[in-house]
């Protein structure tokens, strides 16, 4: 079962990848929300009451419902669907995922020799996501897919800290600072100035500054 | 209890603030908070105490959090002046004392944390707090910087903490993410793990510390927050992210690991050095300039730490020199800008006709972070350079000295300019108000100080920090 979970989050990733609708980088953090919550759920049935609870509202209050709402109502707003001639093609994007998750799954095995306590597949699945993430960011032109791909990095994250059982509850807590510093980012600029400023969310709008 | 006055103050009187709405109030909170901190800072310097277990004045961090409050404390006196001229309303001018106090808040909670997680939150807080200063003009510039310097900088705090876990797992059962608990178990911790940490957490911190290749928002922000606030990022902001890095370089320094981390650390800051000499050349805004200039020397800082040894004493050294003398620059800056009303530096000529103070001010800031005698940029580099000789590299002595003369030739062409020639008739420059001079005179006068006769009290702490870090002089 946590297996199954892992390797659908996995999926959601090469299908950001693949794929130029806005809408659908926003349905792919929604469910990698649940997946996350669903995770949690499966794999520390022993954790403290109150800390169970606040991890639930992270993964699917925060991280399945606010954030996607807030980014679908962006989009709507400004009638954008696609993202238009991202830096590389999507064929390439593909590749470069796929060969990101090769690596990360590579990494995984690899540092079994020097550590017994890493769950392998939570470690390559989060390593090949962050580097998704990243790869989102700098390929793509959109600010809201930037968005996106940001939030796609802090789901790594949190994958990556419940990859190590030990410190888990002070690390994923401390994560969950990410993404509410996100949000405070989210409302506080973006809805507020990029809005009115600009007709399209798009990066190219924001390349005056430079020497 | 000295530590906890520092670090409710500004909450406190925040809040309040946030009820009175009043200009002379937020003003005042300024002041006081300035003076406040200098006068704790002095004592903790005298009597170094700790706020068990998470903020602790340590051999490192008190020569961070003197550059801290002293430089805080000069460009509160510019920003009484600053304050009452500004274009904000009575609602905005509030939230800015409120974000001023917030900022200074969050940069001392970064030198005087003892938890790598704490120092991270604290880190992330910084970005929060001086974000609204680079939307200062409110313009589709200012917007652009500001969305830069939150993005890429969240993308880096949030490389760190992937650093910050990797660190974790290294540590495994044996150490929490207490630094004294990693320092005293650094034997014990995993290589494999501690190797992978460590460039996600150079890379992170780094960002926000301006080292190329990952300084990209540095120059947009330095160039579109307003003069005081310039100052404080470059002075203190930068600072505070070296700190973490410096903090991360003594584990894998006490765990065996400090050659990766000195090839890492000397890489980024030859980068540095390297992003400077191209930009500097043919820069056409001063206050672009000027950042540029800081990553620079965040490059320079980079490179004594990677020579370690003396050049570690160095790096300290050139950290207090930079500080004050870009400090002074950045000020100065705005008082050209509020007397020509541009930033390029076409618009700006015969300074020294306009304004001789400033001009000279100018001169002697740039002479302060040129490395001229007798300023202490001058001690610095040239020990800096003697490091880098006595560690064999002759050929990274070359590009040293040649990417530094590059960088000086740009900027005193840039300068010279500025301050010669015949200023625009049609300019009517109106009269500087005495503190936007205060300031930079105060700090220039503690960089001669130090650059001629380095007090001992001075030199002691700083020899000891440097001794923290493993190096000498």
């Amino acid at each position: 079962m946590i297996h199954f979970l892992i390797v659908l989050f996995g999926v959601t990733m090469l299908y950001v990848a693949a794929t130029s609708r806005i809408e659908g980088y926003i349905r792919v953090l929604a469910l990698q929300g649940v997946l996350l919550f669903l995770l949690v759920m499966t794999d520390w049935p022993h954790l403290q009451l109150l800390n169970l609870l606040f991890l639930a509202v992270e993964t699917l209050g925060f991280k399945t419902v606010i954030i996607p709402w807030f980014l679908l109502r962006v989009v709507r707003r400004n009638g954008i669907s696609r993202e238009l001639e991202p830096y590389i093609p999507n064929f390439y994007s593909v590749v470069i995922a796929s060969l990101i998750f090769a690596f990360g799954f590579f990494l995984a095995y690899w540092s079994l020799d020097f550590a017994a306590d890493i769950k392998p597949l939570y470690f390559g699945v989060s390593v090949s996501t962050m580097m998704t993430g990243l790869l989102v960011i700098t390929t793509r032109k959109m600010l809201v897919t930037h968005v996106a791909g940001f939030m796609m990095l802090e789901n790594g994250i949190f994958l990556l800290s419940l990859a190590m059982a030990r410190e888990m509850p002070l690390l994923v807590n401390l994560g969950v600072l990410l993404d509410i510093f996100m949000g405070i980012f989210l409302l506080g600029l973006f809805a507020t100035k990029i809005k009115s400023t600009f007709a399209e969310d798009k990066i190219d709008a924001l390349t005056d500054l430079r020497d | 209890m000295l530590i906890a006055i520092l670090m409710l103050f500004p909450l406190v009187t925040g809040a309040l603030l946030l009820a009175l709405k009043s200009k002379t109030a937020n003003v005042a909170a300024i002041y006081t908070y300035a003076s406040l901190h200098l006068g704790i800072t002095l004592a903790l310097c005298v009597r170094p105490a700790a706020l068990a277990p998470f903020f602790r004045v340590d051999d490192l961090n008190i020569v961070f959090l003197l550059i801290l409050s002293v430089l805080y404390f000069g460009v509160s006196l510019y920003h009484g002046d600053f304050l009452r001229h500004s274009h904000l309303n009575r609602r905005w001018h509030t939230w800015y004392a409120i974000c001023l106090l917030l900022f200074s808040f969050s940069m001392t909670g970064v030198i005087l944390s003892t938890h790598l997680g704490l120092l991270w939150v604290f880190v992330e807080g910084t970005t929060l707090a001086s974000a609204p200063f680079i939307y200062y003009e409110g313009n589709k510039a200012a917007l652009e910087a500001t969305w830069k310097y939150v993005f890429i900088c969240s993308v880096g705090i949030a490389l760190a903490f992937v650093g910050i876990i990797l660190l974790s797992m290294s540590a495994g059962d044996r150490a929490s993410l207490f630094l004294d608990d990693l320092y005293a178990n650094a034997g014990s911790l995993s290589p494999f793990w501690l190797k992978l940490a460590f460039p996600f957490i150079l890379v992170g911190f780094g960002t926000k510390a301006g080292l190329a290749p990952v300084h990209a928002w540095l120059p947009d922000a330095h160039a579109e927050s307003p003069a005081p606030i310039s100052a404080i990022l470059s002075g203190t902001l930068l600072n505070t992210a070296m700190l973490g890095i410096l903090r991360v370089y003594r584990i894998m320094d006490l765990a065996g690991q400090a050659a990766p981390a000195r090839t890492l650390l000397l890489v980024m800051g030859f980068l540095s050095l390297f992003v400077c000499a191209v930009f500097v050349l043919h820069s056409r805004n001063y206050k672009r300039m000027l950042a540029y200039s800081s990553i620079e020397h965040m490059g320079l800082i980079a490179i004594g730490a990677g020579i370690g040894g003396a050049g570690m004493f160095a790096a300290l050294v050139h950290l207090v020199a930079h500080s004050f003398g870009k400090a002074v620059c950045f000020l100065t800056a705005g008082n050209i800008l509020s007397l020509y009303r541009t930033r390029e530096v076409s618009g700006v000529r015969g300074l020294l006709r306009v304004d001789r103070l400033t001009g000279w001010l100018w001169i002697f800031g740039f002479l302060a972070v040129a490395a001229f005698p007798p300023f202490p940029t001058f001690l610095s580099e040239y020990l800096m350079a003697g490091a880098i000789l006595a560690s064999g590299k002759i050929w990274l002595l070359a590009i040293f000295l040649l990417l530094l003369t590059v960088i000086l030739a740009g900027m005193s062409h840039t300068i010279l300019r500025m301050v010669s020639g015949v200023p625009d008739p049609a300019l009517q420059p109106q009269r500087t108000p005495v503190f936007n001079y205060i300031p930079q005179l105060l700090f220039l006068a503690i960089l001669v100080i130090l650059g001629l006769a380095m007090p001992d009290p001075i030199l002691g702490l700083l020899e000891r920090a440097a001794a923290s870090l493993g190096g000498g002089r």
